[in-house]
């Protein structure tokens, strides 16, 4: 009987011990902070060039324009919501959907786009360019 | 108890002097009468708040306070983290029991008239505790920062400021400022975590101990030939147990068939939703505060309803005071009353209050 | 001489015939000054029902009192003063022209449309009731022609197309707004340049070449007299700009403009062409676009067929025309093997495929071999057709799009249906929208690789959202599971100490008796 109590004790202690150690193993992503983002290192940024990356649930875009200054957007067009991209050809944000220009203020200057792409804030802090909500 | 005692705890009793309290612990007994299943409500609400420090403190390992990432954090454990929706919910269902349990014992207490001498410190101490566990209710309640949560705090901190002269300074004090914002919320994680806990602890160790020194109250009308006790180790303790489990698995149901909601996340410039109400445990008072008239003898309507209750609180604390004339061993009618009077209006004004 | 009796035939016609109505008013100057309707007042001494002013004028040959007699005006018994102001019904000068008399002389620049209001304006009498004469005043000064004389005293007033003192009607061949002229009547100023940068620097000034080569302006000059002149599209006296909302060829307006001849059947009687345009157009992706959600980016008539030199594309440049707006999906058919099937048999591009007025929204149904859809036309499933599996494969590639879309949020919603959060599944699907815009494009390219290029991201992420879906669901099922393991095995445990609290409290009850 006791042998048998010990048994079930034993088990018992194991269905709360096992999810304990379980919940203890963090997850791979951290959810909790979207109000600011590593976009690059900043040796990586070449002038004229353009980087997608994500911001929290959304495309974001980082510019770097031919004079080098650093700018980042919101990476989905004020259109149909497309992701846009930057060209090096025409120094601009274009997006592929249907021809949507934007200038490096993220002004819509041709195309479709009704209003410009949300602006945010870039930081360079040390090596990290630092993109965040402006 | 004539077998040799195993190995550890031999070694404890070589070097801390612990046999005069198993030998107090051997004798304690526990009265058995018809009224003996109220006393195991003390221990499930020991047992309950165990489980809140437990799972409080495996929150903890992943809560983040602050606007941006309260609910966020929340939402994490609940979405991401293994076993965290578990958590969460124990914590969510276990707070609420806790605070039923608490009443429970609290009334069972009072009608068996326990508190009367020498017991009146150990009914100061639970009302103390009472008043703590609404505060771990209130602060508890903000920390995932959803829409429910901010605008109930919002109201429940702003009955407050209706106090003349006080109330104003005590609001600005609760909410860190003059509105609820991120350093409420933050004032209330560290009442939540920390002020609290080592309070409750504190008065908890005096309460237990008082009750064990002084031992279990017997009922007072109790025919002298007819008492039966039962041990309280090992009897009273496995059955504590037995019970505890149950109410453990009763906790894992309710968080698997009623898991605790998320809400959305709060935003302090939009609308309070319809019908937003207090946590259960409060709406006797919030909605007893509804049938004052907006002017009562030229006062605030508001004011005196919470100068009442504060009273009644205070008389309530005050019991073991009132009820002195008693002769030890007799009935007293009108405490009674009192309490079935209490007991129905905290019924039926949380009923109304839930409509 | 006869053009004097006529004159004063018709004068003492109307002098008849006003003779009945209201009072005869002995006021002086052109009964116009002050508006009270009548005409040619009875006759004062010294002072006769004959135009003095006319008759002097015309004795010492001047040009615009010999030119008066082609004038309707004239014809209608309107007086010099009627105009000029003064009083014509005197032949000393000091009263015909007097200033007391409300004599203006020759009327500034500014001060004719009011001139030509006080009848052609707004009120009623019955001058204007008997020539059913339009309040063109109000219309005009509403107009930019009107605004235009206010900032600058050369801006177009009535005078600057009607003429002066030998304006004819609209219908009369000599007017110069009568149709046939009324063309290069506008072209005075809108095709001169130095003049326009006066008023609207910016303003083109090739309308009237323009309009030449299109097929409105090659019917007038073959004298079809029907087709759509300036004014038919402008409007003649309330002429707005084209970026104000209330000008009948705003974007907005365009195709109703058009439409009053072109879906007309009875005025496009014997042009050939259809007048189901408007109608079709009206149901068509464009159409809607522009007239239901005034969208300006979206084509009126005038985007594809040009609006003074209107003409429909031809049939090789249709797709340079819509490829204007959708420029990807031209540089991909550009670039296909259509362009050149389609250019040898004729076809006219893009309109094969998605029609030219009645554009639907364009849906995975057109690919594919099912009537209506316009693969079939040329393309057989019968095996003889080497690129029916291409096809098909395409086809395979956009529903596994749509429809796995489709399915993925199923079984999200399944899943929240069941309490599990999705949302971050949920959000992942957005994404998908641009590859499905994105397919849609490259199909013009009429390559399987092309295609899959542009949906494999869109399918991989389907696949990683139906998944996700499943596991929640999968999840949802463990809870519950193990639950029912941990239930059983704490009911276990509770009965064996139960058991073991009986057994000790029958033991302590052995030992106690």
């Amino acid at each position: 009987m006791n042998k048998l109590l010990g048994l079930a004790t034993f088990a018992w202690l194991g269905s709360v011990v096992y999810p304990v150690l379980e919940y203890l193993k963090t997850p791979p992503q951290s959810e909790a902070d979207v109000t600011s983002v590593v976009a690059a290192k900043i040796q990586n940024v070449k002038p004229n060039s353009g980087l997608v990356f994500r911001f929290g649930r959304e495309p974001a875009i980082l510019v770097s324009g031919p004079d080098g200054k650093l700018r980042a957007f919101s990476a989905t067009c004020t259109h149909l919501q497309c992701t846009v991209q930057y060209r090096t050809d025409l120094q601009r944000i274009y997006c592929a959907c249907h021809n949507g220009m934007y200038d490096l203020n993220g002004r819509n200057i041709a195309g479709p786009p009704p209003r410009p792409l949300t602006e945010f804030q870039v930081t360079v802090k040390g090596d990290d360019v630092v993109v965040s909500r402006a | 108890m004539s077998a040799r005692p195993p190995g550890p705890i031999r070694w404890i009793r070589e070097r801390l002097n612990i046999d005069p309290l198993i030998e107090f612990a051997s004798h304690k007994q526990v009265p058995e009468w018809r009224g003996s299943f109220w006393y195991y409500f003390g221990g499930v609400s020991l047992f309950l708040f165990i489980v809140q420090v437990a799972s409080g403190i495996l929150l903890l390992m992943y809560y983040q306070p602050g606007e941006k990432t309260a609910y966020e954090s929340v939402r994490f454990i609940v979405v991401k983290v293994k076993f965290g929706w578990l958590v969460r919910s124990i914590h969510s269902w276990a707070a609420n029991l806790f605070i039923l349990s608490v009443f429970i014992h609290m009334f069972s207490v009072y009608f068996t008239k326990a508190f009367r001498r020498p017991r009146e410190l150990t009914w100061y101490s639970g009302f103390l505790l009472l008043a703590l566990a609404f505060g771990f209710g209130f602060s508890g309640y903000l920390l995932p920062w959803n829409t429910l949560a901010y605008f109930a705090t919002k109201v429940g901190t702003t009955i407050v400021a209706v106090l003349p002269v006080v109330g104003g300074p005590i609001m600005e004090l609760l909410r860190a400022g003059k509105d609820v914002t991120t350093a409420t919320l933050t004032r209330f994680y560290g009442l939540h975590v920390a002020i609290l806990p080592a309070a409750f602890t504190l008065i908890l160790g005096l309460h237990m101990m008082l009750i064990q020194t002084q031992g279990m109250h017997e009922p007072d009308t109790w025919p002298e030939g007819k008492r039966r006790y039962m041990p309280f180790f090992p009897n009273f303790i496995l059955r504590d147990l037995l019970l505890w489990l149950i109410v453990l698995n009763i906790l894992a149901i309710l968080a698997v068939w009623f898991p605790w909601e998320l809400g959305s996340k709060a935003d302090p410039f939009g609308a309070a939703p319809q019908g937003i109400k207090p946590e259960w445990y409060f709406l006797f008072m919030y909605q007893g505060l509804k049938y004052f008239p907006a002017k009562l003898a030229g006062v605030d309507g508001e004011i005196v309803g919470i100068v009442l209750f504060g009273l009644a609180g205070l008389l309530w604390f005050l019991v073991p005071v009132w009820d002195a004339r008693t002769p030890r061993g007799a009935r007293n009618r009108f405490v009674n009353y009192v309490g079935v009077t209490v007991v129905l209006f905290i019924i039926v004004m949380t009923t109304l209050g839930l409509r | 001489m006869r053009r004097a009796t006529f004159a004063a035939l018709a004068l003492g016609a109307t002098l008849a015939w006003t003779c009945g109505a209201a009072a005869a008013d002995p006021a002086p100057g052109g009964a116009l000054a002050e508006s009270t309707g009548t005409r040619a007042a009875a006759a004062a001494p010294g002072q006769s029902a004959v135009d003095q002013c006319l008759a002097c004028h015309r004795e010492q040959d001047s040009p615009e009192a010999l030119a008066y007699a082609n004038d309707i005006h004239a014809a209608r018994g309107v007086s010099c003063a009627d105009c000029h102001g003064g009083d014509s019904r005197s032949d000393d000068q000091d009263i015909a022209m007097s200033r007391a008399r409300g004599y203006i002389g020759v009327p500034t620049k500014e001060q004719i449309p009011r001139v030509c209001g006080r009848c052609h304006g707004p009120g009623h009498d019955a001058f204007k009731t008997r020539f059913k004469l339009d309040d063109v005043l109000t219309a005009y000064g509403g107009s930019t022609h009107a605004h235009a004389l206010e900032s600058n005293s050369k801006g177009p007033q009535c005078v600057s197309c009607h003429g002066v003192h030998s304006i004819a009607r609209v219908a009369d061949a000599r007017s110069p707004v009568h149709p046939s002229h009324v063309i290069d009547t506008c072209a005075k100023c809108h095709s001169d340049a130095a003049y326009m940068r006066d008023f609207d620097p910016a303003l083109p000034v090739d309308q009237r070449d323009k309009y030449r080569t299109s097929i409105h302006g090659k019917r007038h000059a073959a004298g079809d007299l029907k087709v759509a002149t300036c004014v038919s599209c402008h409007s003649n006296h309330r002429v707005l700009q084209v970026k104000d909302p209330r000008s009948p060829v705003y974007p907005t307006h365009v195709p109703e403009t058009c439409a009053h001849c072109h879906a007309d059947a009875r005025t496009m009687a014997g042009y050939g062409i259809p007048t189901t345009q408007y109608a079709e157009f009206r149901e068509s992706v464009h159409g809607k676009a522009l007239l239901k959600r005034s969208d300006l980016n979206a084509p009126a008539c005038n985007s594809c067929h040009g609006n003074h030199g209107a003409a429909p594309p031809g049939a090789s440049s249709v797709i340079a025309v819509c490829g204007q707006c959708h420029q990807s999906n031209e540089e991909l058919y550009d670039q296909s093997v259509h362009r050149g099937v389609f250019a040898s048999k004729k076809l006219p591009g893009c309109v094969v495929c998605h029609s030219n007025h009645a554009v639907a929204p364009a849906t995975d149904k057109l690919v594919s071999f099912d009537a209506p859809s316009p693969c079939a036309r040329c393309h057989r499933n019968d095996g003889t057709d080497r690129t029916a599996p291409e096809i098909v494969r395409m086809r395979g590639l956009l529903d596994s799009l749509t429809v796995g879309q489709a399915s993925a949020l199923a079984a999200l919603s399944h899943a929240e249906n069941l309490g599990m959060d999705v949302t971050d599944a949920r959000y992942s699907l957005k994404d998908v929208n641009q590859s499905v815009v994105q397919s849609r494009v490259a199909i013009h390219s009429f390559r399987v690789a092309r295609l899959e290029e542009a949906a494999r991201p869109g399918i991989t992420i389907v696949a990683q959202a139906r998944r996700a879906g499943e596991e929640a669901v999968h999840e949802y099922k463990f809870r519950r599971e193990g639950l029912a393991v941990s239930t059983l095995i704490v009911t276990f445990l509770a009965v064996l100490l139960w058991l073991k609290i009986r057994e000790i409290e029958r033991r302590q009850k052995r030992e106690n008796s």
